[in-house]
């Protein structure tokens, strides 16, 4: 690697993403503190812990939605950082989806989805809007391509989102909280969709808390609490074994019901 | 001449059918996501000033090279003048003075009529509904300047009234239109649960509504109310056209005397500024007191 | 109600036996249509003349108002403090000030400064007459072009800072998250702005901005007093050549009235037509 964060051309053989003691404060809160965590290619964490706990701050820091304060970033190599050709770099590559989906209400399910291709990738129309129809015929909406987001319901409405962001072709995923604003009748249609996307292999970091997804899907589990990752692991290992007594409430909490 | 108000706005359309949770730290500003450094922003307001030196530079030596003779020194004579052993008010305060008496007397009207135009919207006869309607759509719909015309060469002769009073209804006129919309305004907000409950006490309609209802608009009409005097404190000027020696007027004697069309323009305009910021302040102290009572 | 009636009654009164006003709604005749025996046709009379001024003044006031307004809006959300603080320079000193104010300073400044150097009187000396006829019909007559400019400068410039916040508040207003999701996907600020904000934006502001063109118009009577013969300047003729003041300002009013409301209840259809079919959703 050259010197610091020149490089920025992504290097698929590099961790998918590397947290080295990353701080971020808001004001004198400490919303991450030196915060250390590699992502392998291919590798699907859910992140998990109390409101509050820093999880929405760590996943925003990758795509610099918010900017980290202390230690480094690499997203497949390239340092994320306040140079906006490498900010824009990692953007492509990486595909976020929102606790409130952020559908854009003035474009219709379709242009929501071709919109980012068309200007960020320079595709003509019609290449974006097929690879737009694939993509909502595999979140099982294509029928809603010309309606309105407002129009849509909760789990639809965060299955475009996910095609959105699929659209444009990256190759790691971030959720935070997909399905906590949906009524419970919608969950299992937008967990659905995420379980099959992690089958193809794709880099995803997934704040949830569904822990029964969490165990189907993650192959680790991360603990948040205060700023810190508490623990970390297997999610068998973690349910069935928690170590900090922190995890351990959290479990004995969210699992009760 | 009031360009603050538009028509009230169109609620917007909900985007999507459930309830969202409620956005997060709505009160950034959208704009900056990643907002600069101090560093930036400390360069940023050296740029802003070095950018106003040199544009007051650029006027400055424009005008020069045009024949312009600055005499700013001859304005503060205009606005305090030594009489003898003491002070005395230059032309510029006295105009200061009939400009916040007009405003603050139109301002009362402005309430009372205000007052009665609310009312015969909420309560009155089919006719007073309409007569009331009609004020207002005629009072938003032709300019301050025409309105002021009618009044200056039919009402005043008519019932002999001077320019000052003449200009005084005028502006109360025009201005009862907003305050009536914020009264009415105010009195519709109030929850349709509080006249159930005291309904549901076996209060008489007189009652409640002053016991119950009215009380309740009071606070939240306070910082609108007050903007509106904002408003007419602008709007004021308009009475120097029909030669009312407000702070406008005075300023245009002024210059119509020494030719410093530039000094008292901005004097002028700094007094104007005084009055509405300071006034804006008072506002602002008020809204965060009112919202802070009624949380 | 007693008190409005007593009023109303007084006021009859005082037209019918103290000042023996005569009533002569014929003698305005001329002042809205006459007949050209010259051109054997009919002619707008001062009135109308002053109409058409005031409305080729607010249009194009309020394209040069729109354009002033975003640009300073933009000043406004701008991240760089420099813009800020430029465009709440700006925003802040024209919205704390009179229109009548802002109107002599800039008229003194424009007319005896910048407009000179313009060369505006000679515009459309070389044009054809089919080239001087739009010209006319959209910008007045060529020889009162400069004092024309300096209007339409003077209330754009004002009015501008209040499209300003009016497109700063709608801005502002966007969700977050709007923001956060395009820039995820990898789009820039501008893009971002132009294609995801902006619409948005545009659509809370209409009424708001739809009321200030409305307000424009009225605020362009002001322009009389910088001796531009719009509708206010007109009536000041007229009442004054011939001596019937009371029919000459009401059928002024009028005028402004029938522009305004008209202009007002339009736009209301439209937005309620826009806004149920909004509600309903195109349906694929
Ligand atoms: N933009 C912000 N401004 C101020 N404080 C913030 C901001 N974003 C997050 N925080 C604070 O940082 C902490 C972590 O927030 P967050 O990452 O959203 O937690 P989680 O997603 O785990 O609930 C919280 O205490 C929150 O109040
Ligand atoms: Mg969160």
């Amino acid at each position: 690697m050259s010197g610091r964060g020149g490089e920025s051309a992504p290097d698929p053989t590099a961790p998918a993403i590397a947290f080295e003691r990353v701080s971020k404060w808001f004001g004198a809160h400490a919303a991450l503190r030196g915060v250390s965590l590699a992502v392998a290619p291919g590798e699907r964490v859910v992140v998990c812990g109390p409101s509050g706990s820093g999880k929405s701050t760590l996943i925003r820091c990758v795509n610099r939605l918010e900017a980290h304060d202390e230690g480094r970033i690499l997203v497949e190599g390239i340092e994320v950082d306040d140079d906006p050709r490498r900010v824009r770099a990692i953007r492509r590559e990486v595909g976020m989806v929102f606790q409130s989906f952020n559908l854009f209400p003035h474009l219709s399910v379709l242009e929501n989805c071709i919109l980012a291709p068309m200007r960020v990738r320079g595709m003509a129309r019609a290449e974006a809007e097929e690879l737009a129809m694939s993509y909502l015929a595999r979140v099982r909406i294509p029928e809603q391509a010309e309606k309105l987001p407002h129009a849509l319901s909760g789990g639809q409405q965060q299955r475009v989102a996910i095609a959105r962001a699929l659209c444009m072709r990256p190759r790691i995923m971030l959720f935070d909280e997909p399905t906590s604003a949906l009524d419970p009748e919608m969950i299992k249609e937008v967990l659905d969709v995420i379980g099959e996307l992690a089958e193809t292999g794709m880099t995803m970091v997934c704040v949830t808390h569904e822990m029964g997804f969490a165990r189907r899907l993650a192959d680790r589990m991360v603990f948040m609490d205060a700023g810190e990752i508490v623990e970390a692991g297997p999610p068998e290992r973690l349910f069935r074994a928690p170590e900090a007594p922190r995890l351990r409430d959290f479990l004995a909490q969210i699992l009760r019901d | 001449m009031s360009p603050s108000r538009g028509p009230e706005r169109a609620s917007r359309p909900a985007l999507a059918r459930r309830p969202r949770p409620p956005e997060r730290y709505a009160d950034a500003r959208p704009g900056e996501i990643i907002a600069a450094s101090p560093g930036v922003a400390a360069l940023g307001a050296l740029g802003f000033a070095a950018t106003l030196f040199v544009l007051v530079w650029l006027a400055w030596r424009g005008s020069r090279d045009l024949g312009y003779a600055w005499q700013w020194y001859r304005v503060p004579h205009e606005i305090f003048r030594r009489v003898g052993g003491g002070w005395q008010a230059g032309p510029l305060v006295e105009g200061l003075l009939v400009t916040l008496g007009v405003s603050l007397r139109a301002m009362v009207l402005a309430l009372l009529l205000g007052l009665a135009t609310a009312a015969a919207r909420l309560a009155g006869t089919p006719f007073l509904r309409g007569l009331a309607r009609a004020h207002i759509e005629i009072i938003r719909g032709t300019p301050l300047l025409v309105q002021l015309y009618l009044f200056y060469f039919i009402l005043a002769p008519l019932v002999g009234l001077g320019r000052f009073w003449t200009g005084t209804l005028a502006l109360a006129v025009f201005e009862s239109v907003f305050a009536a919309e914020v009264m009415r305004g105010a009195i519709r907000s109030v929850a349709p649960g509080q006249w159930e409950a005291a309904r549901a006490l076996g209060l008489g309609e007189r009652t409640i509504w002053r016991r119950v209802i009215l009380p309740q608009t009071v606070l939240p009409m306070l910082p609108p109310l007050a903007g509106i005097l904002v408003s007419l404190i602008k709007d004021s000027a308009i009475v120097s056209v029909i030669s009312v020696f407000d702070l406008t007027n005075q300023g245009r004697n002024i210059i119509s005397d020494t030719f410093m069309s530039f000094e008292i323009w901005f004097t002028v305009a700094a007094l104007y500024l005084m009055m509405t910021l300071s006034l804006s302040t008072l506002v602002n102290g008020i809204e965060r007191r009112v919202r802070r009572l009624r949380a | 109600m007693a008190a409005l009636a007593g009023g109303l009654a007084y006021v009859a009164h005082r037209f019918g036996s103290v000042l023996h006003y005569r009533w002569d709604w014929g003698s305005l005749g001329g002042a809205l249509l006459h007949w050209s025996v010259a051109h054997h046709a009919w002619r707008a009379g001062l009135l109308l003349e002053g109409l058409e001024a005031t409305l080729r003044l607010a249009l194009w006031s309020s394209v040069l108002t729109f354009l002033l307004g975003f640009g300073f809006a933009l000043c406004r959300i701008s991240r760089s403090l420099y813009w800020r603080l430029l465009g709440g320079l700006y925003v802040g000193f024209v919205r704390n000030m009179p229109l009548l104010v802002f109107l002599f300073l800039f008229y003194f400044f424009l007319s005896s400064q910048i407009l000179p150097l313009l060369g505006l009187d000679r515009l459309g000396h070389g044009a054809g007459p089919a080239a001087r006829f739009w010209l006319g019909l959209l910008f007045g007559p060529p020889r009162e072009l400069s004092a024309f400019v300096t209007g339409v400068f003077c209330l754009a410039l004002f009015e501008g800072a209040y499209v300003a916040e009016i497109l700063r508040a709608g801005l502002q207003a966007v969700p977050r998250g709007q923001w956060e999701a395009a820039l995820g996907l990898g789009l820039g600020r501008r893009e971002t702005l132009w294609r995801v904000i902006l619409p948005q934006a545009l659509r809370a502001s209409l009424p708001a901005l739809a009321g200030q063109v409305i307000l424009l118009i009225k605020a362009s009577s002001v322009a009389s007093l910088i001796s531009i013969p719009e509708l206010t300047y007109m009536a000041n003729e007229v009442s004054s050549s011939n001596d019937h003041v009371f029919e000459t300002w009401t059928a002024a009013a009028a005028l402004y009235f029938v522009v305004c409301f008209g202009a007002a209840s339009l736009f209301a259809r439209w937005e309620r037509a826009r806004g149920t079919a909004l509600a309903a959703g195109p349906r694929a």
